[in-house]
């Protein structure tokens, strides 16, 4: 027997040597993000719960940050890479607004993001981003990123741990897949919705992911910010508020450009 | 035949510098062709430690040992460190980077003050100290050289005349909650420490909170039940007070415990039937 | 090789309406990546009331079928009655967990109408869904199962409401398989759905994305 035994492990001098605890320098934290785009006004939302594993580390933490007065970034991932990209980020954005007197337009943004975002291609922040707000136009936008970079325009994007959940749904709601329109009627035409109807579509999203994803839950923030001149009686009249729901307007980052950007918070379940 | 010798399809967690695996991960091997990397892994090592906020301010506990794998190697460490006036931190990981970590705090808050001779500025807050903290743990796992810790940072803010209660970990991980605790202490002392404090500010927080002596109360009963459960524990631990008045930290103090039910356990150690 | 939950592809999912159930499957059969074929429909009757989806691994799908298929013939003999959805669920579980420890890689979906009798002439609409080894869920509303799960219980959990009359059902559960296995590389290829009311059976294919 002795001779098919596995030699003692300190008869080989190069084991010791070669041992080390292998750090992992990423971890997991959970929630969601969503962002829809209207004519004239942008929907960024995210939950506020940050776990790990199956503990939850807090029932609030952001997901969603203004950036300036037509721009809203949402990351989700691993927290510390999305917390210090989105640092990183106000601080570009800061210099920008030194140099150039005016903030930077959220097209700008996202190739910003983008080289960021790649200028870590080697060691990635594990973070997916959503950018919100509205473009040089007056119209709504969002883009959306994967860890290295990659992205593209759309009308909505869904994130994180619940994407497979509300995405779909989207598809269905946002983009009118597997519909048709009745005989006679308007083609659909992503993008046009109202704001009520986005604001029914986002709290649903959010509740039926915290009904069946663990990871989603707690309490929902969701940034509107509305083209410059737009009426804010769809968001603010008091008819609109469900139950629980607050409303409150972000005050101007910057000079000139008069989009406003409100807040709006609600509880999600906390099981 | 010596390429079977070489092959082992369960990988031994034992050596000769640490025969019975007392150190925490015991090493594995790794490939050579990985790039070099200063990781480490924690050696001397304080188990989990806990904080609440309460009415006039923020409390913290930590037990006075250090492990050395599983050997209760130091019995008389102090893992609760005052930062200027109003904050304090309690500190889990490894003892060695808690240590360099508050020297170079402590570094840090000397010179200021020796600024603040002649210049007037406000001295940190909290929140200075914890940023300060996040960026040093995130800066070092970006390096992939964490300083192994996990920290909660207790303070009283005394522009904004409210409390301050934050973590911080070796992945640059950082939150924030009116209670919490790191480690085995996020599964144990966490939902009591919860419960106890959502039964009286509600699920909101809007509530009143618990009183101080109901907060340390709390958490004696947290490091009573971690002292039972947790392993790497010790019956010996401090508590750490932070309010309007200061940082004050008591004496070591140890649970009241029972072990009268150890004798009627049947199915584990060494008795027969 | 991977899982073999997701070597063949497809998804089932059964719903829950006024006096009504109704069941969906995709009918893509995979190999891996790779398709093969755009008719494997893995939703069998039992009888006019009582339908039963098998997602998973399609050789298990043949094999559990036909031992299904038999235990319900000898019940039917022995009993001489139609075996009610509940009864069945049960056959189902049981037949699953005698393969405990080395299971069909079979996640069944059941729906059906129970017959109304004296003792309960208005019987509720009975959907169930299993795990590999048997475990029972019922629940009230939907059940879903297969490679587009996580999609299915986004979208169900969005569209559905509860007391849907048959043509609603069909829409809903229609609108939710399409657009779950639209996001799922491993489900789709079409899609056959059936409405059980105690009159009927409707039953549909659906024409959706073929890529």
């Amino acid at each position: 027997m002795a001779l098919f035994a596995p030699p003692p492990m300190y008869a080989d001098p190069t084991m010791a040597a070669d041992k080390q605890h292998a750090f992992n320098p990423y971890s997991e934290n959970g929630g969601s993000i969503l962002a829809i785009a209207g004519a004239d006004f942008t929907v960024i939302a995210g939950d506020t719960r940050q776990s790990e594993g199956y503990s939850i580390q807090t029932r609030y933490a952001r997901k969603v940050w203004q950036l300036t007065d037509r721009c809203v970034i949402a990351t989700n991932g691993f927290a510390a890479d999305g917390n210090n990209f989105v640092k990183r980020i106000k601080q570009r954005l800061e210099w920008y607004e030194h140099a150039h007197q005016k903030q930077m337009s959220i097209k700008a943004i996202a190739r910003l993001t983008q080289t960021m975002l790649y200028g870590n291609r080697f060691f990635p922040y594990f973070a997916y981003v959503i950018l919100g707000g509205i473009d040089e136009d007056g119209t709504g936008a969002v883009y959306s990123f994967d860890p290295i970079g990659s992205y593209e325009r759309e009308a909505c994007r869904a994130a994180g741990a619940a994407q497979s959940l509300i995405q779909p749904f989207l598809d269905n709601q946002i983009y009118f897949r597997n519909q048709t329109p009745a005989p006679g009627a308007e083609p659909f035409v992503p993008g046009r919705l109202p704001l009520s109807t986005v604001l029914g579509l986002v709290i649903d999203s959010f509740t039926s992911a915290t009904e069946r994803e663990i990871a989603v839950g707690d309490g929902l923030e969701l940034y509107v910010v509305m083209k410059k001149g737009r009426t804010t009686d769809d968001l603010v009249g008091s008819d609109n508020l469900i139950k629980n729901m607050q409303v409150q307007e972000l005050g101007a980052l910057g000079e000139g450009g008069s989009e406003r950007t409100f807040l709006v918070s609600l509880p999600l379940k906390r099981d | 035949m010596n390429q079977l010798h070489s092959f082992q399809a369960v990988p031994s967690t034992r050596n000769a510098f640490d025969a019975y695996s007392t150190l925490p991960e015991p090493p594995r091997p790794q490939s050579t062709h990985a790039p070099r990397a200063h990781t480490q892994q924690p050696i001397v090592t304080g188990t989990s430690v806990l904080g609440i906020k309460y009415e006039g301010g923020v409390m913290l506990a930590a037990d006075n040992l250090a492990s050395y794998g599983s050997l209760a190697r130091f019995k008389d460490i102090q893992r609760l460190h005052p930062l200027g006036d109003n904050t304090c931190l309690a500190v889990a990981g490894d003892m060695s980077d808690f240590q360099y970590m508050t020297k170079l705090l402590d570094a840090t808050l000397r010179a200021d003050r020796s600024v603040s001779l002649t210049d007037t500025h406000p001295p940190f807050s909290p929140q200075n100290i914890y940023t300060y903290l996040s960026n040093l743990y995130y800066a070092r796992r970006s390096k992939v050289n964490p300083l192994w810790n996990a920290i909660l940072v207790g303070g009283w803010d005394k522009e904004k005349k409210e409390s301050f209660l934050a973590y911080v970990d070796l992945l640059g991980t950082t939150y924030s909650a009116p209670t919490l605790a790191t480690g085995i202490g996020a599964h144990i002392a966490q939902p009591l420490l919860r419960e106890a404090y959502e039964a009286k500010a509600g699920v909101d927080g809007k509530g009143p909170l618990l009183t101080g002596q109901e907060a340390e109360e709390l958490l004696d009963t947290c490091m009573k039940v971690l002292f039972y459960r947790d392993a790497r524990s010790l019956n010996k631990y401090q508590i750490a007070t932070i309010s309007n008045d200061g940082v004050k930290i008591s004496d070591s103090k140890s649970s009241e415990t029972e072990w009268g039910f150890a004798e009627g356990l049947r199915g584990y150690g060494p008795q027969t039937q | 090789m991977g899982s073999p939950m997701e070597y063949n592809g497809g998804s089932v999912v059964a719903m829950v309406g006024k006096d009504c159930v109704a069941i969906a499957t995709d009918l893509r059969l995979g190999q891996q990546s790779i398709g093969v074929a755009y008719n494997f429909d893995k939703v069998v009757a039992v009888n006019d009331k009582l339908y039963y989806g098998l997602p998973g691994l399609a050789t298990d799908v043949y094999s559990l079928r036909e031992h299904l298929r038999f235990r319900v013939n000898m019940y039917r003999m022995k009993e001489e009655r139609e075996i009610t959805p509940k009864t069945f669920t049960h056959l189902v579980s049981s037949s699953l967990y005698e393969k405990r420890f080395g299971p069909w890689f079979i996640e069944p979906v059941v729906a059906g109408l129970p017959q109304p009798t004296e003792l309960d002439p208005h019987p509720k609409p009975f959907i169930s869904t299993m795990d590999t080894i048997g475990c029972i869920t019922t629940p009230k509303d939907f059940a879903v199962a297969g490679t587009a799960a996580d999609k299915l219980y986004g979208a169900a959990e969005g569209l559905w409401e509860p007391d849907l009359e048959p043509d609603d059902l069909f829409e809903t559960i229609s609108q939710t398989l399409l657009n779950a296995v639209d996001r799922d590389c491993l489900s789709g290829w079409g899609a056959i759905v059936h409405v059980i009311t105690q009159d009927k059976v409707v039953t549909r294919r659906l024409r959706s994305r073929m890529d």
